[in-house]
């Protein structure tokens, strides 16, 4: 009696022990892991990468290969950016980064008014290097110490030659672009004209639009009203595209064009997969990413003075909807 | 201090211990918990502040344009200092995931402190244009800083999201290890008090029980607690004293037994002062009659009548001489012989006895009339029952240490359950005797006497013989001042 009763206290002193223990060491342990404290020469390069559109596949892998640059290089790295193409914000970005004083700004260009007044006028009054990526902003305009991405004329010129290729050497094209078109789009076209230029029977036609999706799909409708014996479409602006089919798509079923655009627009992958779209250009953002993280550390380091002011030129290729499987 | 004392002061400081110790835990716990709120609160605070005096700022440098007055600007060194402070905050609150977003703040200040700085002169050189577009710089500046500042927030709780989570998740198993620190802790206290209250009440028991068979008059029974505190000391003490009131009590016994004895003694010898004073005036008479017969008896030439009366006289006087005194063996003997020739007289050829006497041994000290009435037993169940008579042999003999003295006779012998009785001093006597003094009372005394019990032995065989043998020890001479006390 007296030992069955000992060895059911002991068991119960152990439980609870056990338990007791258990649940202290979980207390105990539990030590909250307070973000580090910054030593205080640990001074990094503070870049920023601006861009008009965050979350598209294009600017996705040029942010992803850029922060791996960065990480790289041990420089740090923030990637500002907003939905829609917002200029407004991407340009209040663009002046918060130069009056936080960060060392340097890696930016798509934008070229409108505002945009070259930022970066010539107060990005140089503070100090602040720019480089352009993926679009140009001529230099003299910008004050950008280089460019990296593709080059948007020869871009156009194999956007076209595809078009030649696949429709043939006659037929009206159309050209859609925008109501002001940018650098990047004038180099675009300025390689598609010179390219179809050799074509006589080739006739192009000009639809101009402004961004937004409505005006995009009122375009489109005068467009097709004012050519309806359009063979294809080129919309310049990847950004458009989208609209661009869906309208066509509403009239022609199944719609006889060929399109073609390039792979910075929101949709342009996820079109060409769905043969949508007949090809696009595809570019190089990671390389665009890092080659532009790389340069503007080493220019900061002072290891390569001055940058080649023509721009660090990206690989294009184009990607037709055949290709995938 | 007792150990008693010392035994309850001792839970108490464990218990006290234990809770001061969950208390302080607790407490610490606590503090900790507060102390990290209180940390990331602050933060926040801090960076609203940055907000708040960057817009006091700008509020004083429209006052200024408005009333450019001295103390305006002072107004506005105020405010900017002010500014400069906050950033001071800001900057401390610098850490690896906001690192890059806090020095752009901290530059953003640096920047709308100098656009600041920049207004001002331009302000004072006149310089409206450049001083109004400073103004605007200062303005938007400020709006960024305070967008700046929602943003930091923003990630500030995402941070400390993780750190709010582990707070609560902390509390909780906080929560959870005071359960079981309770339950733990009761548990111990309960199991440690009730083997206290049994350390103390335990031997308090024993020691009741112990005091119980004592009042019920076991006193063998040891008193035994194994603790090292006081009871074990009462016990100790009260084992003292039932081991003295044990001794006590058989001194007592001994002291009553030993009363009891001279009791008896004292009986026995008023028996036969009794029995000689009754007889006093008679035996005087008749002493002097039988003096005067033998005397008569001899002038009348009868010698052996005389002789005769002589013995019987003797043996009178003898007899009537005081009891409680001893005599030597001698004595004795001749009292003895004195009788028989008495007993010759009236059995004639019946009885025949024989004696054998070692002298060296009659100085012994030996109570009065113990031999005599052994033979008269003798002769009285022996030689008178019989027509032929019998035998006596008498042999006192001396050996190393005691002396031996035998008398047998060939009668008819004694039963088993009659010795029994006799050396049990139990026997009643039913017959005479001419001394008035029976076996058991001779027995009686020479075991007071002597003061051991094997004094006397009987050995007997019905029909043919029975023999009693008194083993006397060799007492000298030194001894008989105290030899009549036992007599």
């Amino acid at each position: 009696m007296r030992k069955t009763t000992l060895i059911m206290l002991s068991t119960i002193f152990i439980i609870l022990c056990y338990f007791t223990t258990v649940s202290a060491v979980r207390v105990f342990q539990s030590d909250l892991e307070l973000p580090k404290e910054i030593t205080p020469d640990q001074t990094q390069y503070r870049l920023v990468l601006i861009t008009q559109d965050i979350d598209t596949p294009f600017w996705d892998q040029v942010g992803r290969a850029a922060e791996n640059k960065a990480r790289e290089l041990g420089v740090s790295l923030e990637i500002w950016g907003n939905y829609g193409s917002h200029q407004e914000d991407f340009l209040k970005n663009i002046e918060i980064a130069i009056q936080s004083k960060v060392d340097g700004i890696i930016v798509q260009g934008l070229d409108s008014q505002a945009f070259k007044e930022l970066t010539k006028v107060k990005a140089s009054f503070y100090g602040i290097p720019i480089i352009t990526v993926a679009n140009d902003v001529p230099m003299d305009e910008s004050l950008r110490r280089t460019y990296v991405g593709s080059n948007q004329y020869q871009a156009g010129r194999m956007i076209a030659a595809q078009l030649i290729a696949d429709m043939g050497p006659s037929g009206n094209v159309v050209l859609m672009y925008n109501h002001n078109p940018e650098h990047y789009q004038q180099q675009r076209l300025q390689g598609i004209e010179d390219s179809l230029k050799n074509y006589p029977d080739i006739s192009i036609d000009y639809a101009e639009t402004e961004s937004t999706r409505d005006e995009v799909i009122t375009a489109t409708q005068a467009v097709l009203n004012k050519v309806p014996n359009a063979y294809a479409f080129i919309a310049v602006n990847a950004n458009t595209v989208g609209a661009m089919i869906q309208e066509i798509s509403k009239r022609y079923q199944p719609e006889p064009f060929f399109i073609y655009s390039f792979d910075d627009g929101p949709e342009s992958l996820t079109l060409v997969e769905q043969g949508l779209l007949d090809g696009i250009i595809k570019q190089s953002p990671e390389q665009m990413g890092s080659q532009s993280v790389k340069l503007m550390t080493e220019w900061l380091k002072g290891e390569t003075v001055p940058l080649d002011a023509n721009g660090y030129l990206t690989e294009i290729q184009i990607m037709k909807a055949t290709d995938i499987p | 201090m007792s150990k008693i004392q010392k035994k309850i002061w001792t839970v108490s400081m464990v218990i006290l211990a234990i809770m001061s110790a969950i208390w302080i835990t607790l407490t610490y716990y606590n503090n900790k918990t507060l102390n990290q709120y209180n940390e990331i609160l602050e933060r926040y605070l801090n960076m609203n502040e940055v907000t708040n005096a960057s817009q006091q700022v700008i509020d004083d440098l429209n006052d200024y344009m408005l009333h450019p007055s001295l103390d305006n600007l002072e107004q506005i060194e105020l405010s900017k200092r002010k500014v400069l402070q906050a950033k001071n905050d800001v900057y401390n609150l610098r850490n690896e995931e906001n690192n890059f977003n806090l020095t752009n703040y901290i530059h953003l200040i640096d920047s709308f402190i100098e656009a600041t700085d920049r207004f001002i002169i331009f302000y004072s050189e006149n310089e409206v244009e450049a001083s109004a577009k400073e103004f605007t710089e200062a303005t938007s500046i400020s709006n960024h800083i305070s967008d700046m500042t929602l943003t930091l927030i923003d990630k500030e709780l995402k941070t400390y999201d993780r750190i709010y989570l582990g707070i609560i998740t902390q509390s909780k198993d906080l929560k959870e290890l005071g359960i079981w620190l309770i339950l733990l802790i009761a548990f111990m206290l309960l199991v440690m008090s009730y083997w206290f209250s049994r350390s103390i009440t335990k031997p308090v028991l024993q020691l009741t029980k112990a005091a119980n068979e004592l009042s019920k008059g076991r006193f063998d029974e040891q008193v035994k607690v194994d603790t090292n505190d006081e009871i074990a000391f009462l016990a100790k003490t009260f084992d003292h004293m039932r081991i003295n009131i044990n001794k006590l009590f058989l001194e007592t016994k001994q002291k009553a037994q030993l009363e009891h004895e001279l009791q008896q003694n004292k009986i026995l010898l008023q028996e036969s002062q009794f029995r000689s004073l009754q007889s006093q005036i008679n035996p005087h008479f008749l002493f002097n009659t039988l003096n005067t017969l033998s005397k008569k008896a001899y002038l009348e030439g009868s010698q052996e009548t005389s002789d005769l009366l002589v013995n019987v006289a003797g043996l009178l006087r003898y007899n009537l001489k005081q009891m409680d005194r001893s005599v030597t063996l001698r004595e004795e003997v001749v009292v003895l012989q004195q009788y028989m020739e008495i007993q010759k007289a009236r059995l004639t050829d019946r009885l025949k006895i024989h004696m054998e006497i070692d002298e060296a041994c009659l100085d012994i000290k030996i109570p009065t009339l113990t031999l005599q009435p052994l033979i008269e037993n003798a002769v009285i169940h022996a030689i008178e029952p019989r027509e032929d008579g019998g035998n006596i042999w008498v042999r006192i003999l001396n050996g190393d240490k005691r002396i031996t003295i035998e008398i047998e006779d060939d009668g008819m012998g004694m039963e088993a359950d009659k010795i029994e009785q006799i050396l049990l001093e139990k026997y009643k006597q039913t017959e005479g005797h001419s001394t008035g003094i029976g076996f058991s009372n001779v027995v009686k005394r020479l075991r007071l006497f002597y003061g051991y019990d094997d004094v006397i032995e009987i050995e007997s065989v019905l029909d043919r013989y029975t023999k009693i043998v008194l083993k006397l020890p060799i007492l000298r001479r030194e001894n008989n001042d105290t030899a009549p006390n036992r007599g």
